[in-house]
């Protein structure tokens, strides 16, 4: 049986789980869940927050760091029984498949290893010590950050690993953490949040991670009303509901609905180049069976290339092929396929006409992976398991127009270009504020000192202690607080 | 015969299960043969897809719903039209367009199925539609079916929504007028707006006989829980039962509509049998969303239906719900929707009924 929550020592006694079913109809698993009332989550919250005061608070952050990093190296070693029991209990879940999960949780924790999780800090603190006391900070101030009491934080379930980063955000800033995790993936964070305990029982102690059905009773009320910040990834409804709950005055971080695009420049459409190319960004197109936001839903593709975007569909039609062996999709529910299978003949129906559909490419007798060409641009994000349009653009520009009334729907756009043409198309899909330019197939592996939706993964949730110095004013210093206010003002805090 | 005569249960009564079949195959390939020549698009798709002729009607191929987005289905001239029909638009996709020049077989084939389910005692009483009138909301066809229904078998009727919001005290009043009438009555809304209205702290017993119509589905819960929940609310907020308490199904595309047999059964008196029927000149077909093959009996796939009502826009739609067909009846599955469904990716056109109507 799979306890699907993670709640501090203490905590677990006397409550009442019940077991859920969780998943398709047809192969639901039974998941262990605590019965969660107003009550309970109102007593936990004051135990996580009594904990973070004896156990975080004032505790270095390079121990902090150090057991963190314990932590990442569990995770990245392939033989460790977290790694594995994360891999199967999520793979019996039947979201994803096993390799798909190996693949997610390198993605996830490779960036934290090697030093990586103090870069991230340095890059948006300035340095790590700030998290200590008053230390020399960006542009020679002298600063000390301050992370929130405890956090709120409530998962989307379409990426296993999403939880990951916001987890040790909460964790560097020393804040206590309420994780809720969503009934399509209540697995990952639990797990991690347990092998964070067994590394270092006191940071276990300022952590729960529970499941309770969004949306009804008081519970979210509970939680929200009360949570000095929050960090919520989900539908449009659910991050609405979310403005509209949290507290006056806290810090909320709201991650809507995205998808990403792609742009391959005809300087890259080289006979040669074409097979890698199509492999990439068929890795890009596959991850999460195109269901995370990094996910592309469209690649615009330059005629006039040696390679045609006709042939570039074809070739990556045949690396989704070759891809769904090496990253197989899992099952899909007879909704997602019933959507796929309308894109197809939606499509083909286009293609009839005088519309532009060109071609329609799909997996044979399954809707593991399809490819529409379309002679023209437009951005219209499609079903998800891997179905992918392919628009034949002659430049950028009409590419910009298609995307500016949707931009705040983009969260990346991967770009295939070189030299100083890639320095231009950088150029031109950065006015229209897209969070993230990538190279194509690397999309799915972001790293954590990047931003998230264009916010950074920090420093929303910081406020600061400045120390100036008689005698002398180091420059034009930003009043504090300013800062979260100009990343509110860019439409993070949607309503 | 003309056509009308078939949108009737008791002209296919008559017949025997072969005969039905054989009928419906005559009328439908009829129909196919005629809609390729007249619907345009349509023509070109069925050439497209290199079909020539076709024998079996399961071979005519169905338009996808969304294509009533991207083109103009209708068979008639472009502004000729009586009525049109919006279905839901996204943020990133225009509404679809259903245009219909004549309403007779629409309007026939509601009323004739509105009248078996929800009228099978044949009780004429006042309406009450959780809803805004037809000239509030021209485009819709739910709100056009209510305000048919109100006028051709109710005793008048009031209507809930004005100016895009609800209007709750009226309803209070109403249901409260008719309660101190004793006269039972017909309510007619979407789910949701039903049950908005019954989370409201009141307890009231409409006058036995009353009954509700509701449509759509309860968002964020699959449907075999949700019916549950929604039968307890009405029951605790209008004193209405379950047995009185009739769930249609039904899209803009498609001039029929899909009802359960809860009241049917009732008067008389047996037991209901599950799922919604399915009108004779309708059928439903339920196919394998990975390989569009025939699903067996009770299993789930993707729904395409075959609506005979439909004249002058395809009378075959594919659709993107999903359900199981039962002794010729159809299960529609509810979907995991709402907050949690969908995670952090922007899917395209994953909406409730009542939204993809109204």
């Amino acid at each position: 049986m799979n306890p699907a929550f993670y709640l501090p020592l203490g905590l677990e006694e006397g409550l009442e789980t019940t077991v859920q079913r969780f998943g398709p109809a047809h192969e639901a698993l039974d998941l262990h869940l605590p019965v969660v009332q107003n009550e309970d989550l109102l007593r936990w919250i004051e135990v996580l927050r009594e904990a973070r005061g004896t156990n975080l608070a004032g505790r270095p952050i390079q121990e902090i760091l150090r057991s963190l990093d314990k932590v990442t190296k569990r995770f990245l070693d392939r033989r460790d029984s977290a790694r594995r029991e994360a891999i199967e209990s999520l793979a019996t879940f039947g979201r994803f498949t096993a390799a798909m999960l190996e693949r997610s949780i390198d993605d996830a924790f490779g960036p934290l290893a090697r030093n990586g999780l103090q870069r991230w800090i340095v890059s948006e603190l300035g340095s790590v010590q700030v998290l200590d006391r008053p230390a020399e900070g960006a542009r020679g101030t002298i600063r000390r950050a301050h992370g929130p009491e405890w956090m709120l934080q409530i998962y989307a379930g379409n990426v296993p690993t999403l939880p990951v980063w916001p987890i040790y955000s909460a964790l560097v800033l020393k804040a206590a953490l309420l994780g809720k995790t969503s009934a399509r993936e209540p697995l990952f964070a639990p797990l991690l949040a347990r092998t964070i305990a067994e590394v270092d029982e006191k940071l276990g102690a300022c952590l729960a991670v529970v499941w309770w059905k969004g949306g009804t009773g008081g519970l979210d009320r509970t939680a929200l009303s009360s949570a000095p910040a929050v960090l919520a990834f989900g539908g449009e409804e659910a991050t609405g509901s979310v403005a509209r709950q949290a507290m006056p005055g806290a810090a909320v971080v709201l991650h809507g609905p995205k998808v990403s695009v792609g742009y391959v420049e005809r300087h890259a459409l080289t006979f040669a180049g074409i097979r890698g190319l199509a492999a990439r960004a068929a890795h890009d197109v596959s991850m999460y069976d195109q269901d995370g936001c990094l996910s592309p839903h469209a690649f615009y593709v330059e005629r006039r290339g040696q390679v045609s975007p006709e042939q570039f569909g074809e070739a990556l039609a045949a690396a989704l092929e070759e891809a769904s062996k090496d990253l197989p999709p899992a099952v899909a529910e007879e909704e997602e396929g019933a959507g796929v299978q309308l894109a197809r003949a939606q499509a083909r129906f286009e293609s009839a006409g005088i519309a532009t559909v060109t071609r329609v490419l799909e997996s044979p007798g399954s809707t593991a992976w399809t490819v529409i060409v379309d002679d023209r641009a437009r951005f219209e994000p499609g079903p998800t398991r891997r179905t992918i349009r392919v628009h034949a653009v002659d430049g950028p520009d009409e590419v910009a127009r298609v995307l500016t009334p949707a931009a705040r729907s983009i969260e990346a756009l991967g770009l295939e270009a070189r030299g100083p043409e890639r320095v231009k198309l950088a150029a031109r899909f950065a006015d229209l504020a897209i969070p993230r330019i990538a190279p194509v197939g690397s999309l799915q592996s972001p790293v954590p000192w990047g931003t998230h939706g264009g916010v950074p993964r920090l420093l929303p949730f910081v406020t600061w202690t400045t120390v100036e110095q008689t005698g002398g004013t180091p420059g034009p210093a930003k009043a504090p607080g300013a800062i979260r206010r100009r990343i509110r003002a860019a439409g993070i805090r949607r309503r | 015969m003309t056509a009308l005569e078939w949108l009737r249960y008791d002209a296919w009564e008559r017949l025997d299960p072969a005969e039905r079949e054989a009928r419906f195959a005559v009328l439908a390939l009829e129909r196919f043969r005629d809609q390729a020549r007249t619907i345009a698009p349509y023509g070109a798709y069925v050439r497209h897809l290199g079909i020539d002729a076709v024998h079996d009607w399961r071979d005519i191929p169905p338009v996808p719903a969304s294509a009533f987005k991207s083109h103009d289905l209708a068979s008639i001239a472009p502004g000729s039209e009586r009525v049109l029909f919006e279905t839901s638009g996204t943020s990133i996709s225009r509404p679809g367009r259903v245009r219909l020049g004549h309403t007779e077989r629409y309007e026939a084939s509601l009323l004739e199925s509105f009248r078996r389910h929800l009228l099978p005692d044949a009780a004429l009483m006042p309406a009450v539609v959780f809803g805004p009138t037809r000239a509030e909301a021209p485009r819709s066809s739910l709100w056009y079916m209510c305000d048919h229904v109100v006028s051709k078998l109710a005793r008048g009727g009031a209507w809930i929504v004005r100016d895009g919001r609800p209007d709750w005290d009226l309803a209070d009043r109403t249901l409260e007028a008719a309660m101190a009438e004793g006269t039972p009555v017909l309510v007619l809304g979407t789910t949701l707006l039903l049950a908005s209205y019954c989370e409201r702290p009141a307890t009231r017993r409409l006058p036995p006989g009353s009954r509700v119509m509701d449509t759509g589905g309860a968002k964020g819960l699959r449907a075999e829980f949700a019916r549950e929940e929604i039968e307890r609310m009405i029951e605790g907020s209008l004193g209405i039962p379950p047995t009185h308490l009739v769930n249609e199904y039904g899209m803009a595309e498609l001039a029929s509509q899909f009802y359960d047999d809860s009241l049917r059964a009732h008067t008389e008196g047996r037991s209901p049998i599950p799922g919604k029927t399915v009108p004779p000149w309708v059928r439903s077909r339920v196919l394998d969303p990975e390989t569009m093959k025939e699903r067996p009996e009770g299993a789930r796939g993707l729904l395409v239906h075959y609506d005979l009502a439909n004249l002058e826009t395809p009378f075959a739609v594919q659709t993107e719900d999903v359900g199981t067909l039962r002794d010729g009846r159809i299960l529609i599955e509810g979907r995991l929707t709402g907050a949690e469904a969908r995670g952090c990716s922007l899917t395209f056109e994953r909406f409730l009924e009542e939204e993809r109507r109204t």
